[in-house]
């Protein structure tokens, strides 16, 4: 199993060692490389969704909700998200399509299939939650194919266009 | 029956049918149902497990797919009233709440309108007739020239010259706005015909009227209104200010009463201007006259918002006054009974939005569901919220979740009090903003208290943004997570009683509790 954590690259693992109920880490590579195990035991605290974290010196209650792959933690006032990953699972390659960063309404469609643009060119307007948003070409290149229409509803993740350098 | 506090109302009333959704309309039925009157939900399909739906009395299913067939449709809100023998309509804010027609349509079909006359929100609602009214009353407006400009073929040679004529840099607002929606500043002209068509489309899609006009963008200033309350025996006070200067694209972000920038002197002036705005008007209920105030202590008329607005606790919680049951007394007649010098303040009040949005983003909208949803609790701590623990957030609607308010002796303490009451805010499963509050908090700029509007849209990024997360430890977290099997502990199913169908202990289902 590989971790990420919210929205960067890299990806952990770690060894950990259970003993009555209390987890600790004993190892951890970051990319492949190890890296010094944080001082870290957790156990449940009885109730649902509930942990006791020790760090060094210091004890938090943790809050964690797993959702699909992803574990949401709620430590020391702020939440965060850590994704498991199926070993040597890659993130789907198709480095040359841009993704809808949210789901949404098609409301205008800027480029057509063969046209070059440039980095930060406006491609296409989404609309959701009756705000606008703006898609910008990422880098630039050639539109390769426009997988959507004007109306179109369309999936947070799903391809909008395929770009070319 | 109406409740007995109403027994010398010239106008009583017993069933308030509250045409709204989320926050606002459990503000509204908790209100109502502690005033003593029966209430009715109206809902959409994906509305129908929505906390409002399980607070009203009755609720009413609005048929359709869209805003108009659903929380725009005002003869289905009406036919809902009749159906249900409602005898007022509370309209919240957004939707209908603005809508002159609605406000006619519902007396029209004898029903009470809690809010302001028909009249008033058709003048105060055209930006050009109130700007007018305004100078005519010798309330101060933006200066720069203004031309409306019809949503059509050939707006773009008026909308042209119209610009030139008030400088860049420049707004472009919708006539119907309010919430950001629909606003655009605009810099240099090659950019104004995108801007104004992306706001008209704005304006049609939130508020059916594509309608939009100019004026001159004042850089440096805060954004301070004034809460009004009026009676229709010609009582009308103000309730003091709200500073509003902390918003994201013209979307208020934090609120808070009083404004570290109003001295008495400007609260007086700028209050006895909002309560001229409001009787210029013949004005009835609950208002905000929105000003912006210029770093030399000028102020502005920005516009009156006829209705109840999404920041109104901070007033509630500093003045002790509730804002929504005087819109019930008043709107059954009653007098205010209360004058200006009955108007107090105490302490500090600072409310904050949490948003189902990503900062890291761009603040873009996110979906979800609400895995776990727990709300901060204890002294000077308010949560305003139409989510519950579950509950799925889509992009269908508004992404403000909750409002988050504080009330403690003066701005400082108000500050960390917020600070902590946003730490110990938990929300897992849709990403929200509360980091991004917690990190504008501890801003020296808004600490001290010398914010204007620009300040997070002209702010470096990276100011905003908190520590790094400690990854290494976040991974041990959940690893030992999963290795313990807290999901599993966390989704357990509990057996359902035979005798209520109920799942789990009957104890804890016999009352409908909230959240």
């Amino acid at each position: 199993m590989e971790w990420s954590v919210s929205d960067e690259q890299e990806r952990f693992k770690a060894s950990i060692r259970e003993s009555d109920g209390s987890v600790t880490v004993y190892s951890m590579t970051r990319d492949g490389r190890d890296v010094h195990a944080p001082e870290v035991q957790v156990e449940g605290e009885g109730r649902p969704g509930r942990a006791i974290v020790r760090v060094g010196g210091s004890t938090m209650l943790a809050h964690v909700a797993k959702s699909g792959d992803t574990w949401w933690v709620h430590v020391d006032g702020r939440a965060h998200e850590v994704t498991l990953h199926e070993q040597g699972g890659k993130a789907p390659a198709n480095e040359g399509s841009l993704k809808a960063p949210m789901p949404g309404t098609v409301l205008q469609v800027m480029a057509e299939e063969g046209q070059r643009v440039r980095e930060g060119q406006h491609l296409m307007t989404l609309e959701a939650m009756k705000m606008e948003h703006k898609i910008l070409a990422p880098r630039p290149g050639e539109i390769t194919r426009v997988h959507f229409s004007e109306g179109d509803r369309v999936e947070m993740g799903s391809s909008l266009f395929e770009i070319d350098d | 029956m109406s409740p007995e506090w109403m027994t010398d109302a010239p106008r009583p009333f017993s069933k308030v049918l509250v045409a709204n959704r989320g926050e606002i309309a459990v503000r509204v039925l908790q209100a109502a149902s502690e005033a003593g009157l029966s209430s009715v939900a109206v809902f959409s399909e994906s509305d129908s497990s929505s906390l409002h739906v399980g607070l009203a009395d009755e609720s009413v299913l609005l048929d359709g797919d869209s805003l108009e067939m659903t929380y725009l449709n005002g003869r289905a809100v009406i036919e809902a009233a009749r159906s249900t023998g409602a005898d007022a309509i509370h309209p919240g804010y957004g939707f209908l709440s603005e809508s002159a027609d609605f406000a006619r349509a519902v007396e029209n079909a004898g029903i009470l309108w809690i809010g302001p006359s028909a009249h008033a929100i058709e003048t105060m609602g055209d930006k050009i007739s109130a700007r007018s009214l305004m100078i005519d009353s010798g309330v101060p407006v933006i200066p720069g020239d203004q031309v409306p400009v019809e949503e059509g073929a050939d707006h773009l040679g008026a909308l042209a010259s119209a610009a030139a004529k008030v400088g860049y840099p420049l707004l472009i607002k919708a006539s119907a706005g309010g919430g950001g929606k629909g606003m655009r500043a605009v810099s240099v002209p090659k950019h104004l015909r995108s801007e104004f068509e992306s706001a008209a489309r704005e304006a049609s899609a939130a508020f059916g009227d594509g309608t939009i006009y100019i004026e001159r963008l004042l850089k440096g200033a805060r954004h301070v209104e004034i809460q009004v309350l009026c009676d229709s025996h010609d009582g009308a006070i103000h309730l003091n200010e709200r500073d509003c200067s902390l918003q994201r694209r013209y979307q208020k972000v934090i609120e808070e009463a009083p404004s570290p920038a109003v001295t008495p002197a400007i609260r007086e002036a700028m209050g006895e201007a909002a309560v001229t705005a409001a009787r210029s008007v013949g004005y009835v209920g609950a208002g905000t006259v929105e000003f912006l105030l210029a770093s030399n202590g000028d102020f502005y008329f920005l516009e009156m918002n006829t209705r109840i607005q999404v920041e109104h606790p901070v007033t509630e919680m500093t003045t002790g006054i509730d804002l929504v049951q005087k819109q019930l007394e008043v709107a059954a007649g009653l007098p205010l009974g209360m004058s200006q010098r009955d108007v107090s303040q105490s302490g500090h009040s600072i409310e904050a939005r949490v948003y189902a949005e990503d900062p890291s983003r761009g603040f873009l909208p996110s979906t979800g569901e609400l895995v776990v949803w727990r709300p901060p609790s204890g002294p000077g701590i308010r949560v305003d919220s139409g989510v519950r623990e579950g509950d799925s957030v889509t992009i269908e609607f508004d992404p403000m979740l909750a409002k988050l308010i504080v009330h403690a002796p003066d701005r400082r303490s108000a500050i960390r009090r917020l600070d902590s009451a946003l730490s110990s805010f938990v929300v897992l499963g849709v990403r929200t903003n509360i980091d991004f509050l917690r990190n504008a908090l501890a801003h020296h700029s808004f600490r001290s208290g010398g914010i204007d509007t620009d300040f997070l849209d002209s702010t470096d990024p990276s100011e905003l943004r908190g520590e790094e997360p400690d990854r290494p430890t976040l991974v041990a977290i959940a690893a030992s997570a999963q290795r313990l099997g807290m999901d599993r502990e966390a989704t357990a199913i509990e057996p359902v009683d035979d005798h209520t169908g109920h799942q789990g202990d009957p104890f804890r289902t016999l009352g409908r509790t909230f959240p």
